[in-house]
């Protein structure tokens, strides 16, 4: 279903370019175009232009060449004629010359040795020859005949093609440094608003603006796209905060603040495994609240929630730095000891802790009640080197203890 | 135009190439052919000479002095307006006279011809002689007939001590054969 649709997308969107190409042939044509145009009048107006010089050249050498046979023709002296001509046949672009007597008869005639390099420009320029009739005091006396060759022409087209071919040279340069010139003053800044969208894309970089780039309709668009990033950034900030509170939730227990059964899972099974690589040790404390069920039933949830309460500040004061405590059941606390040295020892903390929760506290109700808890010890890997194995052995130390509490 | 310039230039700086007569009029078949190049190279000669005292238009008087050796028909021919009247006077007639303008000098005494030559000098009368082939008696113009054609010679000399003024290509044609 989806082939046979392909191929129109793709004639929809056509081949894809960059702007720099885009502008590089659009100046090339329109400097092609202009060389094209300028060439072509001054080439026209050069033609014409030499095509007047090229006449008036031929007449004039018709003119000096009826001067100089003249007195020829009176003596009808066909030598003199031909000294006569002499001095033509050595102007460059004379292909022919001619003399006739009053009656029409050449009395001679002259070919250049010299061969027309381009025929197709003599015929083109020089259709006829110049006929200028010689006189002798008014009368006609005969007439001379001038025919004009190309090779004055042939320099011309020679030089004006290769002057074609410099521009066309000079326009493919021009082209390049224009288009480097656009380049630099247009693809670049609408590169950096492309870099900018690109990174906050990728990489959510939202705190990336794009900087003014000097032109107008640019520097809209990259304040369009700014004030889009201020909005994005808004709600990126908003979307981290809400996530960061119901993480906290997630793995926070809302009584107590303190961190949760899922969150003690895995704090414990991370602590085993760099215990274990680093081969230390770490305690465990199971702390339960003893007798709460009776607090409960006997003051009231409220008056249980404030014995919580109490009792996690009391388990909160004495952690040290690095220590970690969790809630993981309604009045059971557990306190990882972490890293076990001389100074931590772990019955002593437990006797901080139970010392501190035997302290009295203020219910909401006006009374006073004494917690007491018990607490059982399991020591990481002397008792369990896995945390079932230190949970069941730390939980049968507290039961022991609550045993004792109670026979005492 | 620089073309031009260069053409004008080479007009007059080309050497002359020829040591003989340059002239080399084509003489046409027939009894009457000589006669008519003969008239025709006189008038083309006077049509190409200036007399200080007027146009080239008006009619000359040739005076014919001696017998022509190449035609006993003498009426030269100028192209274009003017004309040439030719009248016949011995060598003594001739020096007395005022209206001469050219001298045509036939078969005659060599002392006639000097006198003449010398009567001559200053004054504003173009010579013309067929009788000198290598134009060294002091006529200004020596016509000579070779082989089916007609040519003349200049003499440089006779020219530049007359008063008459010549143009040069008629000079450049006549190569100054005789002469300096």
């Amino acid at each position: 279903m989806t082939a046979p649709n392909q191929p129109r997308i793709a004639e929809r969107i056509g081949p894809r370019t960059t702007l720099q190409k885009l502008l590089s042939r659009f100046h090339f044509g329109i400097t092609l175009f202009a060389v094209a145009l300028s060439g072509l009048t001054i080439l026209l107006a050069g033609v014409t232009a030499l095509r007047g010089y090229a006449d008036r050249n031929m007449e004039l050498a018709a003119q000096l060449g009826a001067y100089g046979v003249e007195p020829a023709l009176v003596f009808n002296d066909p030598h003199a004629v031909r000294e006569g001509l002499e001095p033509l046949t050595r102007i460059p672009g004379i292909a022919r010359l001619r003399v006739l007597d009053d009656r029409g008869r050449p009395l001679t005639q002259w070919t250049s040795p010299v061969a027309d390099p381009a025929p197709v420009l003599t015929r083109i320029f020089f259709p006829r020859p110049f006929a200028v009739s010689v006189q002798r005091n008014g009368s006609p006396i005969g007439t001379i005949e001038v025919w004009g060759d190309s090779s004055t022409l042939i320099d011309y087209v020679r030089i004006g093609l290769l002057a074609g071919l410099g521009c066309l040279f000079i326009t493919a340069l021009g082209t390049i440094f224009l288009a480097r010139r656009f380049e630099y003053e247009l693809v670049k800044p609408l590169n950096e608003i492309a870099t900018v969208a690109h990174d906050v894309r990728l990489h959510r970089r939202f705190d990336k603006r794009v900087q003014p780039l000097g032109i107008a309709e640019l520097d809209r668009l990259g304040g369009d796209i700014n004030a889009l990033l201020d909005e994005l950034q808004g709600w990126q900030g908003h979307m981290e905060s809400e996530h960061a509170l119901l993480a906290h939730r997630a793995s926070h227990d809302t009584l107590t603040a303190m961190p949760n059964r899922a969150a003690f899972d895995e704090q414990l099974a991370e602590r085993i495994a760099a215990a274990t690589a680093h081969g230390d040790r770490f305690a465990l404390l199971f702390i339960d609240a003893d007798n709460f069920k009776a607090a409960n039933d006997n003051f009231g949830h409220t008056a249980g929630d404030t014995v919580l309460v109490a009792m996690s500040t009391c388990i909160k004061e004495t952690l040290r730095k690095g220590d970690f405590a969790a809630r993981i059941g309604g009045d059971e606390f557990i306190v990882l000891i972490d890293p076990l040295d001389t100074e931590a020892v772990p019955d002593q903390l437990a006797n901080r802790i139970r010392a501190c929760v035997s302290q009295p506290i203020a219910l909401p109700g006006g009374e006073t009640y004494r917690a007491a808890v018990s607490v059982g010890v399991a020591v990481f890997p002397d008792d369990g080197d896995n945390a079932t194995a230190l949970l069941t052995a730390a939980d049968a130390a507290m039961y022991s203890d609550k045993m004792t509490n109670r026979s005492s | 135009m620089l073309a031009s310039l260069f053409l004008i230039g080479a007009l007059f700086t080309t050497p002359q190439m020829s040591v003989q007569a340059a002239s080399q009029t084509v003489v046409e078949d027939g009894s009457g052919g000589m006669t008519r190049a003969v008239n025709r190279m006189i008038g083309g000669i006077a049509s190409y000479v200036r007399w200080p005292d007027g146009s080239a238009a008006s009619t000359r008087v040739m005076c014919l002095v001696g017998t022509p050796r190449l035609t006993d028909r003498m009426a030269p021919d100028i192209p274009g307006p003017g004309s040439i009247a030719v009248r016949l006077m011995n060598a003594a007639t001739a020096t007395d006279r005022t209206d001469c303008d050219i001298l045509f000098l036939g078969k005659m005494p060599v002392a006639d011809r000097r006198q003449l030559i010398a009567w001559v000098r200053g004054r504003p009368i173009l010579t013309i002689t067929d009788d000198d082939a290598a134009c060294i008696y002091g006529a200004m113009f020596c016509l000579n007939n070779k082989a089916a054609s007609l040519s003349f010679s200049v003499n440089l000399d006779a020219i530049g001590r007359g008063p008459l003024r010549i143009d040069p290509r008629v000079l450049r044609i006549g190569g100054g054969g005789g002469s300096s």
